[in-house]
This record gives structure tokens, sequence and C-alpha cells, in this order.
């Protein structure tokens, strides 16, 4: 223990004494203790600043010195960070030392305390550790306020994937609270009664607007949260490139990472540094844009540059360098002044300039021709400042487009722009003669040539052809020539000759000149000898003609065609070949199914002259008919017919008729022979008759039935098919014997049709010579008058209404006949149906049938008067009156008389209802009053007349009284 | 004398109409309030729930409600039923126009708070400038009936005062659901309000 004693006191002893030898030394104090330690919070960032000065420090001392930071949390016993913090301190400098917070602050009570000791090789004796400041103390909790819950960090910003603890202060012991993530409940550490801390490891990202945690106590509606901003992993910049174009300025580019999915709390910087030759002026830039940046380049020509592009949020700072020479980077200028010069029909020049690129600098630029869309030259021509370039080998009259770039020649890095001129060259003379051909017509004595020719085609016209001249050389006199000169768009002309041998030239003329000129020859004769037209099979590609060599010197073959054969412009077409040819193939879209082609083939002669070889006609394909012939049929017998079609036009089918197919339809089971059944489309039976040969235009049916129905019909046919199906004729054969029948008949018929019209002309005169007319009384004109008198009474009266008392016998006799007036009245033979007296002294029997128009002094006087009755009725009326004059006679007076002025009064008339006396003659049996005084009952009709109605109807009514009985 | 008299009293009787000077009949501006009000009351769950839709969990969770939540700076519509039956016409329309002033305040700033805080949903922002539009509305029709019933308007205040910034992400879309809340409320309150003066000034 004394020992122990002896050797602290020597120990302190040694250290006082070396104290004393510092405080020689430095002749400064020996305290170098950090003092004045200040904490300040800053809970945003979770960070606690220290800030603290070491004082003991001579004037313009500086020493190296470490200091040991403490920092405890909750009670000072629990130290949770130490930290030595090194640095160089002067007198009475504020040093700054910075601690963030995993927890933070506000979660729990933190203390610091620090203390230094000298870590410099000048003094080494003095590396001892000061003594330890006084504990410092954080709290944050006891000014947070009253409110029952916190919650904290608030704002965080974090990356994603990152650790975050997170607490929460309570100011009530009794509430449990629980606190979420996004709904989740967490589960966390109690801190302190009131404190509970969440640790939350590799946090997502969830949304941009931030994630939500909150706690609550389970009573009360206390809710209390933070949001924590999670972004994503700022990413380094990509595709860090620069370039220049004119040697000033230099462009850097870059793709930004993605971005860091949070709207407004973290924004990105980017930097450009260059760190070759880096200036205090311009040590670097802050781009204004996220993707690119321009530098301006030092006029001190520099050349190698290492740039280092910074990119900066809140969280993370990301860096890219590019070392680069600057002569390589350089992306030229588009050329400039560029042109077309010189422009010929085959050549052309073209000039350009470029930007400079250095002193020394070589560009190479690179020039393309295009011609219709396509590259058709390239070519690379080295250039310092003025380019040139001479296209050749170009085609007259043809638009060009020509454009140049380029590119450092020596350090290629990128092309320029294409700069682009379009052109076209000079025209030149057609270089080729005109494809003519000719169609010669005979009319009125005169040769009709038309001419007709192809356009050249661009690559042949050079140019544009303005018009063709036709020169006529008359073989005949060849000293005439003719020149005709014809507009461009003209594709052919109409020449009149005459008969003479004439040799035609054709050329083509633009603004340049005139091509070579295209020959043909007209001879004085036509030479139309006749060809025998073959037929020939089209296919779908075309028609093959071939024909058989031609003899003797020919200078080539044309095939000649219409391709619309049916119309007057029928587009002659026409194509050379050459002399060893044979045969070609012809083919145009032109060509329809059902359409007749006919082409010709000529040779030409060494005189130019064509001759015609060979015709042939044909249908690219055939199609079958498209109408049926009209048939008639002739010659109807019993047992036959004949048919014939000779009006069917065969030649305009679309397809070569190759014969006929009758169809005949009978009751007859059996077909007949040379006939065989057939099917018809309706599947009805019938048969058939092939007509082989399609000139054929009658055909006669033989071998029918007589008196049988017959149904036929005629269609023809090619070689795809029949004919349209078409409507049967009905026929039916006559009866055997019919034709003499109508022999007979039809006379018969006419002689009795004669006869009737005779009868019919003569009917008067027979009529009169057979049954004359019986004038009838009901039909009289007197019964009209009769019926206009004022006694309706009055009538006539029926025969069958009388009942007969006698019958007068008349004896009839031949000669009595001869004359009526002239003969006596025969003598009536009286039959008394009736008993009358016999002692009466009227004249004759006593009753009789009288019709008779009469007055009273006619009655009076005449008891009787009886009226001879002639057997035969008087042919005329007058006739009557003069058989019966003694009626007048005896009337005559009164007649006379009633002429005369007769008062009404005196007319004694008396109207006598004529009643059949039963009793004729017996007077004690007349009813009282009898109407007439007279000897015996007489039958009168009795009427009285107007005096001035009296005399023709008079007449009638004594005719009607020669009736017989 | 007589003649004197006779245009004189025409001339009173041309004036009668002029000269009595009546306040304009409050029916018609309670009328007009009645309707803007009805029509507020449609939209205002709408704006509620588009809000809490854009504010996350828990705000967005089914059936979230923290009615202890309330603003110091916005006066609450709850209010017993006796008590608001007893209020004359002047207290009813001078609470009704404070807690309007105040709510069209608190929508411009929670409107401003959610352009900061969901940039992204022009839908809510839309619905939030609609909400305060109306509310200002609302605010120059009870003004009017105010005029017409003879009562004093009370002045403009800043009931904002100081609350309006420095407030945590999470305080700010508290502060939302409780200012579209108490939107729902005061526009209840406002239709109930101006019911019952319809039904006392009937046109």
């Amino acid at each position: 223990m004394a020992l122990f004693s002896a050797f602290q006191t020597t120990f302190l002893l040694a250290l006082l004494s070396l104290k004393t030898y510092q405080s020689e030394v430095l002749s400064e104090p020996l305290s170098l203790a950090p003092e004045s330690l200040e904490v300040s919070i800053d809970s945003a960032r979770q960070c606690l600043h220290l800030q603290w000065s070491v004082h003991n420090l001579a004037y313009h001392q500086e020493l190296k010195m470490v200091f040991q930071i403490e920092i405890s949390r909750i009670k000072t016993s629990n130290v949770i960070w130490v930290e030595n913090y090194s640095t160089t301190v002067k007198r009475n400098q504020v040093l700054r030392w910075s601690w963030e917070s995993k927890l933070p602050l506000e979660c729990a009570k933190h203390s610091v305390r620090m203390r230094g000791a000298v870590d410099d090789a000048q003094v080494p004796e003095l590396r001892f550790w000061s003594n330890w400041t006084s504990w410092e103390e954080v709290d944050v909790q006891s000014s947070l306020g009253h409110d029952p819950l916190f919650v904290f960090p608030k704002d965080k910003l974090v990356e994603e994937g990152s650790n975050v603890t997170i607490c929460y202060v309570s100011r009530s012991h009794q509430n449990n609270i629980s606190c979420y993530l996004e709904g989740v409940r967490m589960h966390g550490e109690q801190l302190d009664p009131n404190v509970c801390v969440f640790h939350l490891k590799n946090v997502p990202f969830i949304r941009e607007t931030g994630t939500n945690i909150y706690c609550k106590a389970d009573q009360g509606d206390v809710i209390k949260g933070i949001v924590l901003f999670v972004s994503k992993v700022f990413e380094e910049p990509k595709d860090f490139s620069c370039e220049t174009r004119d040697l000033k300025t230099l462009n850097c580019t870059w793709a930004p990472g993605s971005d860091a999915g949070l709207l407004t709390q973290l924004s990105q910087s980017y930097t450009l540094f260059e760190s070759l030759k880096a200036t205090k002026c311009a040590p670097r830039t802050l781009c204004k844009h996220k993707s690119w940046c321009n530098w301006q380049v030092s006029p001190d020509s520099q050349e190698m540059y290492n740039f280092t592009l910074t990119a900066e949020n809140y969280l993370r700072k990301r860096s890219v360098h590019l070392l680069f020479n600057l002569t390589h980077r350089v992306h030229p200028m588009a050329p400039f002044n560029v042109f077309v010069k010189n422009v010929s029909a085959t050549n052309a020049t073209m000039t350009w300039k470029v930007h400079s690129i250095g002193n020394y600098s070589t560009l190479l630029c690179q020039i393309e021709l295009y011609g219709e869309g396509k590259v058709i030259q390239k070519q690379n021509v080295s250039v310092k400042v003025n380019g040139k370039h001479l296209m050749k080998k170009l085609e007259p009259s043809t638009e060009y487009a020509a454009q140049v770039r380029c590119a450092n020649a020596h350090h290629f890095w990128k092309w320029s722009e294409w700069t682009r001129r379009n052109f076209t060259t000079a025209e030149a003379a057609p270089s080729e003669a005109p494809d003519v051909w000719r169609n010669v017509k005979s009319v009125q004595g005169h040769c009709v040539v038309t001419l007709f020719w192809k356009p050249l085609s661009k690559l042949q016209a050079n140019g544009k052809i303005l018009f063709y001249n036709v020169v006529l050389e008359n073989l005949d006199r060849p000293s005439t020539l003719k020149l005709l000169s014809i507009p461009a768009p003209a594709n052919g002309t109409e020449l009149t000759l005459d008969r003479c041998s004439y040799q035609i030239h054709v050329t083509a003329n633009n603004s340049v000149g005139t091509s070579p000129a295209s020959v043909i020859a007209v001879s004085g004769d036509p030479g139309n000898k006749e060809v025998e037209e073959e037929r020939v099979k089209g296919t779908e590609d075309g028609f093959c003609l071939s024909w058989k060599p031609q003899p003797g010197d020919v200078t080539g073959y044309v095939v000649e065609w219409c391709e619309r054969p049916g119309d007057p412009l029928c587009d002659l077409q026409w194509k050379n070949l050459g002399p060893n040819t044979t045969s070609t193939v012809v083919s145009s879209d032109a060509f329809r199914p059902g359409v007749r082609y006919n082409f010709r083939i000529y040779g030409i002669s060494t005189e130019r002259i064509p001759y015609l070889l060979e015709k042939k006609t044909g249908y690219s394909q055939e199609l079958v008919p498209s109408d049926n012939p009209q048939v008639l049929m002739s010659n109807l017998t019993s047992y036959s017919f004949t048919l014939s079609w000779k009006d069917y036009a065969a030649e305009s089918q679309p397809g070569f008729v190759r014969g006929y197919s009758l169809y005949l339809k009978s009751k007859a089971a059996r077909c007949l022979p040379g006939s065989e059944k057939a099917v018809l489309s309706d599947d009805s039976i019938c048969c058939k008759y092939k007509i082989d040969n399609p000139k054929q235009k009658t055909f006669v049916v033989e071998n029918l039935q007589p008196a049988s129905f017959y149904e036929f019909f005629l269609t023809p046919y090619t070689s795809v098919g029949e004919g349209p199906q078409g409507a049967f004729t009905k026929v039916t054969t006559p009866d055997e014997y019919s034709h003499i029948l109508i022999r007979i008949i039809l006379p018969m018929i006419f002689s009795i049709l004669l006869i009737m019209i005779l009868c019919y002309l003569k009917s008067q005169w027979m009529k009169e010579k057979c049954y004359p007319d019986i004038p009838d009384p009901y039909k009289s004109s007197v019964l009209s008058l009769i019926k206009s008198k004022e006694n309706p009474r009055l009538t006539i009266m029926n025969v069958k209404d009388c009942i007969p008392d006698a019958i007068e016998v008349i004896n009839k006799q031949e000669g009595t006949r001869k004359s009526l007036t002239e003969t006596e009245p025969t003598k009536p033979t009286y039959l008394y149906l009736l008993p009358t007296e016999k002692s009466h002294s009227g004249p004759g029997p006593c009753i009789c049938f009288e019709n008779f128009t009469y007055n009273q002094a006619a009655s009076d006087s005449v008891s009787c008067g009886h009226v001879p009755v002639t057997p035969k009725a008087q042919p005329s009326q007058l006739g009557l009156l003069t058989s019966s004059e003694n009626v007048p006679k005896a009337l005559g007076k009164n007649y006379v008389n009633s002429l005369g002025e007769i008062p009404a009064g005196e007319t004694n008339l008396n109207y006598v209802s004529q009643l059949a006396s039963p009793m004729c003659g017996d007077k004690s049996s007349l009813p009282t009053n009898p109407p007439e005084p007279a000897l015996c009952s007489e039958y009168k009709t009795q009427m009285a007349i107007p005096m001035g109605l009296a005399s023709p109807p008079s007449i009638t009514l004594l005719d009607e009284g020669e009736h017989d009985h | 004398m007589s003649y004197l008299l006779a245009p004189l009293c025409l001339l009173t009787l041309l004036l009668l109409p002029l000269s009595l000077g009546a306040p304009i009949s409050p029916a018609e501006p309670i009328s007009q309030a009645y309707s803007l009000a009805l029509y507020m009351q449609k939209n205002t769950s709408t704006l509620l729930q588009t809000y809490l839709q854009y504010q996350g969990s828990p705000f967005s969770d089914p059936g979230f409600s923290a009615p202890e939540l309330q603003l110091s700076s916005l006066p609450p519509a709850a209010v017993s039923f006796k008590t608001w039956h007893a209020l004359d016409d002047g207290e009813r329309l001078g609470h009704a126009q404070g807690a309007f002033l105040a709510l069209t305040q608190h929508l411009q700033l929670v409107g401003d708070d959610q352009r900061d805080l969901n940039p992204g949903s022009p839908i809510l922002l839309a619905q939030l400038g609609a909400a305060r539009l109306r509310a200002q509305g609302l605010l120059g029709n009870m003004a009017a009936i105010m005029t017409a019933l003879g009562l004093p308007i009370p002045p403009e205040e800043d009931t904002l005062g100081v609350v309006a910034f420095g407030a945590s992400a999470f305080e700010r879309k508290c502060r939302g659901y409780v200012v579209t809340r108490e939107y729902g409320h005061w526009t209840d309150r406002a239709v109930r309000d101006l019911a019952l003066l319809k039904a006392k000034y009937p046109g």
C-alpha cells in the first residue's frame, strides 16, 4: 500500500513537472479542452449540430487535434455514439460537427459531451485527453406542446429500400396506441412508457404522393400521422456525349435516369465540370436543361477535355465522366452555297462550300445523285473549303437530285445533314426512229394511206417531241418530194395518194434535233391477194401466231390486229419482228373473252413494202353462243317438216360455232333414227339431233307420226358448249286424209256461202213472192185514234168474244175473183145457229157480223147492210172501197152532211153497246129501251167518228171487216 | 282652395309608392340562397369522398371518420337543436355568414395544400375550387338577405390567422379533411336555416 502511494506520488510529480516543462516550452496555457459547447437541433434532417472552440491556443498557432464526442440517449449512461473527430484548430476558431440520428430526435432525450487531445507531431508529448465537458442535454419533447399524441419524423424523405425509424410520443399513459403503415398495423418497441419506436426496413415506393403512417389511440378519435416520402433510387445519366459543330461551342447531351417518382419534393440538378483545365472563372456549369448543356470552348486551343456530369437531388449525387479530344468530336455543319452548274444533256457540275473545322483539317464529302427516287451515283470527295464534283453519264431531259454531306476526314465522328439540289439535264435529239405502220385503202381510184406511229419512250425522245415530219417520196418520179409536218400529240395521219408507189419517211423532232427516219413503202399494186384465214386458239397469255418463213429477202415481219374489233376506230396495233422470226405471242390486257380477233401477218420486202402473208382469227377465250337462231318451219306434212335458220349470224357469236343441236320432244317413247336421247336442264327427256356442219342452215325432221304433237328447239354450240336454253316451238302433224277432205269441203262451203249471199240480196223479191206481209189490226194507226177518244169503252171487238149464231157458207168460185167491182155479190148462205122468227121482213138472214162504222142515219136506213165478203183479202184498200160501194152510197148524204157545219146538238149520234142479243129478232125478249128499232139483231161495231177525222181510218176499219171468218 | 288641393292629392297618390321606400322583400334573396344551398348540398358528399380518396390510408379507408378532428379557426356547425332554434334572424345569419367566410378562406388553403401534395389530381382541385366559389356565392346571397331584413353585415375577418404554415403533410391532409367535412355540415345547416327563414318570410 505504501509502495502504491509512493508510486502515485511519484507519478503525479512527474506529471506536474512535465506540465511545467511544457508551459516553459510553449509559453501557453496547457488546457486544450473544448469549451463553449453548444448543441442545436435540425428536426427536419434529424441532426444534432455541435459547435465549440478551443481557447487555450497561442495566436496564429495551428494544432491538429482530435475530439472525442459521446452521445447518450434517454440517460447519460446509455451512450449510443462515440466518435473521434480530427481537425486543425486555431485559436478561438468555432468548430462544428454534426451527427444524424437514426431515431427522430423528438423521440428521446439526447445528451452530448466531448473531450479533446492534441494530435500533432510537433508536440507529441501532449497527446492526452482533456477533461470531458459537461453533458449537454437535448430534449425536444418538452417543447412539443400539449397534444395527446405525436408521431415523428415529419415529412421524411428517403430512398426506396432504406431503413427508417419512427416513433410516437403519447402524453397519456392509459391509452393504448396502435400505429399503421398504409392500413397495416406496425409493431414496435417501447422506448419508455410514453414513447414507442418502429423500425421500418427496406421501405418500398408506394406512390408519388408519399406513404401515410398514422397512430391512433384506442379511446377517442385522436389520430396523428406522418407522410413518409419514399423516392425511387436516383439513377445516373446515360449516353453522356459531347460534340462540337463549329469548334466554339461544345454541346453535351445525355439521357436522364428514370424519374425519382416524387412530384415536387425532389428536384434534380445537373452540373457539368471540366477537370483538365478547371479555371476559377468557369469551373462548372449548372445546366438549365434536363438532358443537354452547352459549354463554351476556350480560345486557347485546348484539345483534350475531361468532363464530369453530376446529377444531384436531395438524397443522392451521381456522376459520369467523359474524356475526349475536341477534334475527334466534330459534327460538321451542312454544306452551303451548293449549286449545280454547267448542266448539259449528259453532264452537270456540283459545287459547294464547307465550314472550316481547323486550319489543317480536311473534310470528306459524300455526293449522291438521285434519279426517279433511286440513288444512281455515289461519290466521296475530299474538301478543304470548296467542293466540286462532275456528274457524268446523265440522261438528256431528265430530272435529277444531287445532295452532299460532309464529315471530318481524319477522325470521323458524324456526317453533317444533307444539302440537296434538284436539276434537269438539257434535251438532245431523239435517239430512235418512231415505230411506223400503215393501213392502205383504195377509195375511188386513190390510195388512202393511214399512217400510225407509236410515241417514243422517254429515253428515246430525249426531250419533248414537238412535231413529226412525214416525207413522201414518189418512187415513180424520184424528183418529187412532199413534206408534211404534224404537231406532236398526234400518233398518225391520213394521206390520199394516187396509184403511184411511194416511200414514206417519218421522223420525230424535239427542240434540239431530228430522230433517225422510219421508212415504209406503199406499192402501186395494193397486192391484196386472197389469203385463207386460219383459226388460231388463244390462251390466257395471248395468241401464239406462227407463219411460214418466206423465201427471198424479207427484212422483217409485222403482225397487225385490232384491239377493239367491233369499233370503227379499231385501235390498230402492230408488232415488228425480225426477218428470222416465224412465230410470236401477241398478248394484250385489252383482249376480252368472247371477242374474235383478226390478225394479219405481213412480210416486209427489201423495198420496205409490206405484203400480206397470212390471216389468223381466234378468240382469247371462247364462250357459249349468246343467242339462238330464229328457226322457220316449212313443208309440214304428216310425216316430216323442214327447219331453216338462214339468217343466223354465226360469225358474231362469242366462239366458233361448231354445229347445231336440235331437240325434239314427242309422246313417242323412242327416239327416231338419227337422234339420241338427251336430258334437258329441267330434267325433261327429249331426242337430240346433232348437226355437225356449222354451214348447214336447214334440217328436215322426218319419220314423224301423223296427227301427232311435237316440240322442237334448235341451238348452236361452240367448243365450250351450247347456246342458252330457249322456248320450244310446238307443231302438230296433220292427219293423213285431212288434205283430201279439205279439197272437197272448202268448195262446198264456198258455194253455200255464195247462195246465201244471193238469197240475201234478193230477199225483198223473195218475200214478195213467197210470203207477203199481212196487215195486223193491232198495229194499225187507227188504234191510237181510238184510244184518244173520250169514250174509253169504245173498243174493238174480239172475234173470240162473239158467239156465232150463223155461219155463212160462201161458194167459192174461181170466176168471181176476176174483178170484185164488176162481179155481182155472191149471195151468202146463212146457217141459222139460233132459232129466229120466220116472218121477218129484212132481206136475207138476220144475223150477221158486221164491223162497221156508221152514223145513226145510216143504221136507220139500212136495216141490215150486208157487206158482201170476198173470200180473199183485197190487195188494196182502194179495192175495198170500191167493193163496198153500196155502203158509201147509202151513207153518201150523211157523209156530205157531216162534212158541213153540223150543230153539236143536232148530231144524233147514238153509241150503242154492242151486245150480243141472245134472241135475235125476239122483240119481246129484248131488253127495255132497246137501242135500235131494228127488226133483227145485228152485231155492229158502232163508232162515232168525228167528221174531220172520218176519212182514212174508216177505210182501215172497212178493211178489217174483210177478214175471213 | 279646392282647386289647389286636387293636384296635391293627385301628387300624393303618385308619390305614394315612392315615398314609402319599402325595403326589398327578403323572400326573393332567401329563395335564391335556399336554392343555392340545396344545390351545394348535393355536391358536398362528393367533394368529401373525392378528397379522402386522394389522401391515402387512413383517409381513403372505407367508412373513415374522425369527428374529433377540429380546427380552432373554423367554427363547428354542430349545435344543439334548442340553441339553434332559439336563434334570432341576426344570430342565425351571422353564424352562417361567419362560417362560410371562414370556409372560403380554408377552402383556398386546402386547395393550395392539395396543389402541393396531389398535383396530379385536377378533379380534386377543380372540386375544391368550385366549392369555394359556391361558398362565396352563398355569402353574397346571405348579405342580400341581411340587407333585406335590415340587419348589419358583419365585417370580413381573417379567420385563418397563423395556422396556415409549418404544418406537416399529414396535418395538412387532416386539415383538408376537417374543412371539406365542415363545409358539408355547414351547408346542411344553411339549408335548414334558410328553410326556416323561407317559412318565416313567405313570398
